[in-house]
C-alpha cells in the first residue's frame, strides 16, 4: 500500500477516535462551543484527507457532516440526539470505510444511502423544535440570513442543442429556498415556426433564501452565454414572512410579477422590522448569557500529542539500546578484570546512563490505557442502550500505561468482560429495585500498577455468579463429574473451561460461546492472568493482571551443555541440586525429592544431546497448571534480566522456545516456555 | 529492449558451484560460534546474534542432502534476505568458500536442464557456463528457503546412476 | 435505474476517481481512453451523460463533442468537460462545438457531483 495512504489511514483512525471522545462529551454538554469545533474540525481533516490520499467516498461523506457541524457553529442547527446519533453511526460507517477492501462496497452504499438521508432531513430544518434536548437555546433569530430574490430566466432559443435541460435550471434555483414560479408561455411561436429542439419558455421566480448571492449565480454558471438571467434582491428578509405581499405573488399565467409594488411593500416592512427588533433585543440580552456556565474543559485533543513515530523505527531503536547494555556489561566485565579505577569510574558513569536510556527508551512504547477507553466508554453507551438497561461506566486510572503491542492484545478480552456484564451482568432495572439496589446499575474499571505487573479490574455490581448454577452448568455439560467437592471459589473457576457458558439464552450481543475460556487464552497469549471473583446478588470482578512489558523476562540463567537457557522466574518455584545418577535411575520419569513425588523431564534426553553429562545437575521446579514439574538442567548461573528476541519465522515450529535472548558476551540464550515444553515432551513420552 | 546485466555472487558446496543474485546477499560473516536450537531439523543449525538481532543459521549443504558441512578455515556464512510466503526473512547459510562476483547478460543465463535432468529446475533459475567449460547453478534461494523438507536437487531416482555414470567418464 | 455515465480521460487515475466518486454516488459508470474508445462505445447504445477531457491523443475533446452532437440520438445528451483553470478560450470553443457545461480540474467529488446535479436529475 502507498505509503501515504497507510499514513492517512492511521491519522484518520486516530481523528475517529478523538470524535468519538467528543462525542461522548457533547452528549453530556451540547451547547460546548469547543466540542462542536473540534468535531467540525475533525470532519474537515477527514474530508481534506480523504480526497488527498485517494479515500474519495469519505471526502464526499464527511462532506455533509462537515456542513452540518458548520450550521451548529453558526448556531443555525442545534445539537439533537439524532444527530449525535448518526454522528456515531458515521464514525463507524468512516472506519469501515477505511477497512473496506472491496468486499464490502455494497453494503456501505446502502448504509451510507440510508444515513445520508437521515442527514439530508437534518439540514433540511427538520429539527427545530421538539426532538431537540438541552437547555434552551438563546432567543435570536432562528431565520437570520434570509433575503429575497427576483430572478428571471429566459434562455435563448437554442439552449437545448448543448444539452442543457432549462427545468434543471429553475429545479436547482427553486430548491434554494422557499420559491414562487411563474412560468411564460408567450414566446412560443405558432405551428410553423415551431422548432421542436428549441426552447420558448421562461420563467420568472421569487425566491427566499439563507444561501448568498453567488450560490444563485452558480446555479447559471454553465449557461450565462445562453440565457437571459436577472437576479435582484428585493428584500433582506424572507419575503414569504410578509402577509402583506402574499397577495402580489399570486401567479397568473403570462402575467409578470409587479416587481415595483413588491419592492415598495419590503421597504416599508424592513422598516417596521428594524423598530421593533431594536426594542426586543435589549429585553433579549439579559436572557442570552445564561448558558455558558457549563462550558467543561474538554480533555486534550492529542492527549498523546507529540510526533509520529512509525513502530518500525521504535523497534531498531529498542535493539540499538539493548545491544548498548550488553555491551556496556561487557565493557563492565573488563573494567572488573583489569581493575583500573578511572575505567571503573568511567564504566559505572556509563552503566547508569545506559539504564536510563533503556528506561526511557522502553516508555516511548508504553501507551496508557485511556486509549482503550474510549472504545469502551462507547460500547457500554451502545449495548447499554441496545439490552435497555441504564449502566454508568467508570474508567479509574486510566493514565496507566502499558507497551503497545499489549494495548491491542488486551482490548478484546477487556471488551468481551465488559459485555458479560452488561448483558448478564447486571441486571434490568426492574429486578434491581426488587434487590433493593439502584435501579442503574455501574461498571469500574481500575488499571494500576503492582510490582512488575500491570492489573485491571473490571467490577460490576450486578447479580454476581452463582457458585450452584455454575456447577450444576459445569455437571450438565459433561465438564465435571456429577458428585465432585468443589469450594465455591472452584466452582466459580469452573467458567473459564472451555464449551462453558451460564447464559439461559444465548444472546446476540455476547455471542455463541466465546466464552471464558478464550478470555482466558488472549490474555496468557500476552503473558497475562486472569481471575475471577464473585459475591452472590453483590457483583463481580474480573482482574486481569499483564507484564509491564512484554519484551522483557526476569529469568534464571541456566547451562546445558553448550547452550544457555533462560527460564522465566513467574514459572519457578524451587530448584535443588540432584545427582545424575538420580536422574538416570528414575522409573517412569518420576523423581523422589524431600519426601515428594514428581514427574520430571530430563532435557538432555529430550532435546537429543550426546555428550557426557556432569556428575551434579538441577532440578527446576516449575509450576504447570496447578501441580509442580521437574525440568533438569546442567547448572544455573543466576538471575537474569533478558531482553526477549523473536527466534524468527525459521524457528516458527520450534514453539517450545518463546524466543531468545542476546547475553553479555554475545551469545546467544534461548529463552524456554516450560509449559509448552512439558506439552510437547509428555506427548513423546507417552508414545 | 536493454539487454538485463545481473551480478551474481558464486561459492562453492563440495565441489560444485553455485550463485545467488547479489541482491539478495546482505553480507558475508567469518564463521562464529552458532548457538544450536534443539528439536529443529539437522540442516537447520541454529542462531547466532547479528548486530543485537538473532540470525537462524542454517546448513545449506545438508539442504540439498550432501554431507554436513565441514568448519575449515573458508567456510563462511553468506547473510542472505529470502522471501517466504510473502514475508522478507534474513537468514544465513553456511558455505565452504566464496568463489567470485561476476556479472551476466541476461542472453548468457542457459536455461535449467529440463525434465529428466540432473537438477530440478524449481530451485535453480538457470545455469552459466565458465570458462572452464563447469557449469555454476544460479539459486533461486526463495523457493529453497520455501519449502520445510530437503531440496532434492536432484531426482532422487537417478542420484546414484548419474553420480555412478560421471565418475566413469 | 441508475443513470449511465461515460468518462473519457487518457488519465487512467482521473477516470479511477471519477469511477469511484460516482459510483459511490449511486451512477452507473463507463469508461474510454481516448475520442475513438468512446465513439466505438456510443455506438448503438443510450447514455445519460458525458463527461469528457478536452486533450487525447486519436480524437480530441472538441473533436468527440462535435461528434456526439453530430449522432442522432445524441444531441441532447449533456456533456460536460475537463478543464483547467487557464484555459478560457477552450471553454469557449467546447461551448460552441456543444458542451453543456463544466468542471474544472482538480476537483474534489463534492465539486464533480455538483457539476452533474446541474446536467442530470
Amino acid at each position: 500500500m502507498d505509503n501515504f495512504q497507510k499514513k492517512f489511514l492511521e491519522e484518520a483512525s486516530d481523528l475517529i477516535n478523538q470524535l468519538e471522545q467528543a462525542l461522548l462529551t457533547l452528549e453530556q454538554d451540547t451547547q460546548n462551543p469547543e466540542l462542536v469545533d473540534s468535531i467540525f474540525r475533525i470532519m474537515h481533516s477527514l474530508k481534506g484527507g480523504g480526497g488527498m490520499f485517494g479515500f474519495d467516498n469519505i471526502s464526499s461523506y464527511t462532506h455533509k457532516l462537515e456542513n452540518m457541524y458548520d450550521l451548529v457553529r453558526q448556531k443555525k442547527l442545534k445539537v439533537t440526539r439524532e444527530m449525535l446519533d448518526i454522528t456515531f453511526e458515521s464514525a463507524d460507517h468512516i472506519t469501515s470505510m477505511l477497512n473496506d477492501d472491496g468486499t464490502k462496497s455494497n453494503e456501505i452504499k446502502r448504509n451510507e444511502e440510508i444515513l445520508n438521508r437521515r442527514i439530508d432531513a437534518i439540514l433540511d430544518g427538520d429539527n427545530f423544535s421538539d426532538t431537540s434536548f438541552g437547555p434552551a437555546e438563546s432567543l435570536e433569530q432562528t431565520v437570520s440570513g434570509v433575503k429575497s430574490y427576483y430572478v428571471k430566466v429566459k434562455p435563448y432559443e437554442h439552449i437545448q442543442r448543448n444539452g442543457t435541460n432549462p427545468f434543471f435550471l429553475i429545479d436547482e434555483l427553486v430548491g434554494l429556498g422557499k420559491h414562487k414560479v411563474n412560468i411564460f408561455y408567450s414566446n412560443i411561436p405558432d405551428f410553423e415556426n415551431f422548432v421542436l429542439d428549441d426552447s420558448y419558455l421562461w420563467w420568472e421566480i421569487i425566491l427566499s433564501t439563507d444561501k448568498d448571492e453567488d450560490a444563485i449565480k452558480d446555479v447559471f454558471i454553465f449557461v450565462e452565454d445562453d440565457c437571459e438571467i436577472v437576479i435582484q434582491r428585493i428584500s433582506e428578509s424572507d419575503i414569504f414572512e410578509m402577509p402583506k405581499v402574499a397577495p402580489l405573488l399570486d401567479c397568473r399565467q403570462d402575467f409578470p410579477f409587479d416587481l415595483d409594488k413588491i419592492k415598495a411593500i419590503c421597504q416599508e416592512e424592513a422598516v417596521k422590522e428594524k423598530e421593533k427588533s431594536e426594542a426586543e433585543n435589549s429585553e433579549n440580552k439579559a436572557k442570552v448569557n445564561s448558558g455558558d456556565e457549563h462550558i467543561k474543559k474538554f480533555t486534550k485533543e492529542s492527549s498523546i500529542s507529540g510526533i509520529r513515530v512509525a513502530s518500525e523505527k521504535i523497534d531498531d531503536l529498542m535493539n540499538l539500546v539493548s545491544e548498548l547494555i550488553t555491551t556496556q556489561a561487557g565493557l563492565n566485565l573488563y573494567a572488573e578484570k583489569n581493575k583500573d579505577a578511572e575505567l571503573t569510574r568511567i564504566t559505572e558513569n556509563l552503566e547508569n546512563i545506559s539504564r536510563q536510556l533503556r528506561d526511557t527508551a522502553f516508555s516511548i512504547t508504553l501507551i496508557p490505557i485511556d486509549y482503550l477507553v474510549v472504545r469502551f466508554r462507547r460500547l457500554v453507551r451502545d449495548l447499554s442502550r441496545e439490552v435497555g438497561k441504564e449502566i454508568e461506566f467508570e474508567a479509574r486510572g486510566a493514565e496507566t500505561e502499558l507497551d503497545k503491542t499489549l494495548i491491542e492484545g488486551i482490548s478484546e478480552p477487556l471488551m468481551h468482560i465488559l459485555r458479560n456484564s452488561i448483558d448478564h451482568g447486571i441486571e434490568s432495572a426492574a429486578e434491581r429495585m426488587a434487590a433493593g439496589k439502584t435501579p442503574g446499575g455501574k461498571i469500574i474499571l481500575q488499571a494500576y500498577y503492582s510490582g512488575s505487573q500491570v492489573v485491571i479490574a473490571v467490577t460490576d455490581d450486578g447479580a454476581g455468579m452463582d457458585p450452584k448454577k455454575i456447577k450444576r452448568k459445569a455437571i450438565e455439560k459433561g465438564l465435571i463429574a456429577a458428585d465432585s467437592q468443589l469450594s465455591d471459589k472452584e466452582a466459580i473457576d469452573l467458567i473459564f473451561m472451555p464449551g462453558f457458558s451460564t447464559s439461559e439464552k444465548v444472546t446476540n450481543i455476547s455471542g455463541r460461546g466465546v466464552g471464558m475460556d478464550v478470555v482466558k487464552r488472549k490474555v496468557s497469549d500476552i503473558r497475562g492472568t486472569v481471575q475471577v471473583s464473585s459475591s452472590l446478588g453483590e457483583g463481580t470482578t474480573i482482574t486481569i493482571k499483564l507484564p509491564l512489558t512484554l519484551s522483557i523476562i526476569d529469568g534464571m540463567l541456566v547451562r546445558i551443555a553448550d547452550v544457555d537457557y533462560i527460564i522465566p522466574l513467574s514459572v519457578i518455584d524451587t530448584i535443588f541440586a540432584v545427582e545424575h545418577e538420580k536422574i538416570v535411575s528414575a522409573f517412569q520419569n518420576v523423581i523422589n525429592i524431600e519426601g515428594s513425588q514428581y514427574p520430571f523431564y530430563y532435557l538432555r534426553d529430550e532435546f537429543g544431546l550426546t555428550d557426557s553429562a556432569p556428575a551434579k545437575e538441577e532440578i527446576i521446579m516449575v509450576k504447570y497448571e496447578d501441580r509442580k514439574i521437574g525440568i533438569v538442567v546442567d547448572n544455573i548461573t543466576g538471575e537474569y534480566q533478558a531482553v526477549l528476541k523473536p527466534l524468527g519465522k525459521l524457528y516458527r515450529n520450534q514453539d517450545i522456545f518463546s524466543g531468545a535472548s542476546i547475553l553479555g558476551d554475545g551469545t546467544v540464550a534461548l529463552v524456554l516456555d516450560t509449559h509448552k515444553v512439558i506439552n510437547q515432551f509428555t506427548k513423546y513420552n507417552e508414545l | 529492449m536493454e539487454q538485463e546485466t545481473n551480478s551474481y555472487i558464486s561459492f562453492m558446496l563440495g565441489d560444485e558451484y553455485f550463485a545467488i543474485n547479489v541482491g539478495k546477499v546482505l553480507n558475508i560473516l567469518q564463521l562464529v560460534q552458532i548457538t544450536k536450537v534443539p528439536t529443529a531439523p539437522d540442516y537447520m543449525k541454529g542462531v547466532i546474534n547479528l548486530r543485537g538481532t538473532v540470525l537462524p543459521i542454517i546448513d545449506i549443504r545438508m539442504k540439498f542432502g550432501m554431507e554436513p558441512i565441514q568448519y575449515k578455515r573458508d567456510t563462511v556464512i553468506l547473510v542472505l534476505n529470502v522471501e517466504i510466503a510473502n514475508e522478507v526473512v534474513n537468514a544465513g547459510i553456511l558455505v565452504d568458500s566464496v568463489k567470485e562476483v561476476f556479472e551476466l547478460q541476461q542472453d548468457e543465463i542457459l536455461p535449467p536442464p529440463g525434465i529428466g535432468s540432473k537438477y530440478k529446475s524449481k530451485f535453480i533459475d538457470g545455469v552459466r557456463k565458465m570458462s572452464d567449460e563447469r557449469f555454476v547453478m544460479l539459486l533461486n534461494i526463495d523457493t529453497v528457503f520455501s519449502t520445510d523438507e530437503l531440496v532434492m536437487l536432484q531426482d532422487s531416482t537417478e542420484t546414484k546412476e548419474a553420480q555412478e555414470a560421471e565418475k566413469h567418464e | 435505474m441508475a443513470k449511465t455515465i461515460l468518462i473519457v480521460d487518457d488519465s487512467e487515475s482521473i477516470r479511477e476517481v471519477v469511477n469511484f466518486t460516482l459510483q459511490n454516488a449511486g451512477f452507473e459508470v463507463f469508461a474510454a481512453g481516448n475520442g475513438i474508445e468512446a465513439q466505438k462505445f456510443l455506438d448503438g447504445r443510450t447514455i445519460d451523460l458525458v463527461i469528457t477531457d478536452l486533450h487525447m491523443p486519436e480524437m480530441d475533446g472538441i473533436g468527440l463533442i462535435k461528434y456526439i452532437r453530430a449522432t442522432a440520438g445524441y444531441n441532447r445528451v449533456p456533456i460536460l468537460f475537463l478543464t483547467t483553470e487557464s484555459q478560457l478560450a477552450k471553454k469557449i470553443e467546447a461551448k460552441d462545438a456543444g458542451a453543456t457545461g463544466w468542471i474544472i480540474k482538480p476537483f474534489v467529488p463534492a465539486k464533480l457531483l455538483a457539476a452533474i446535479s446541474k446536467v442530470i436529475r
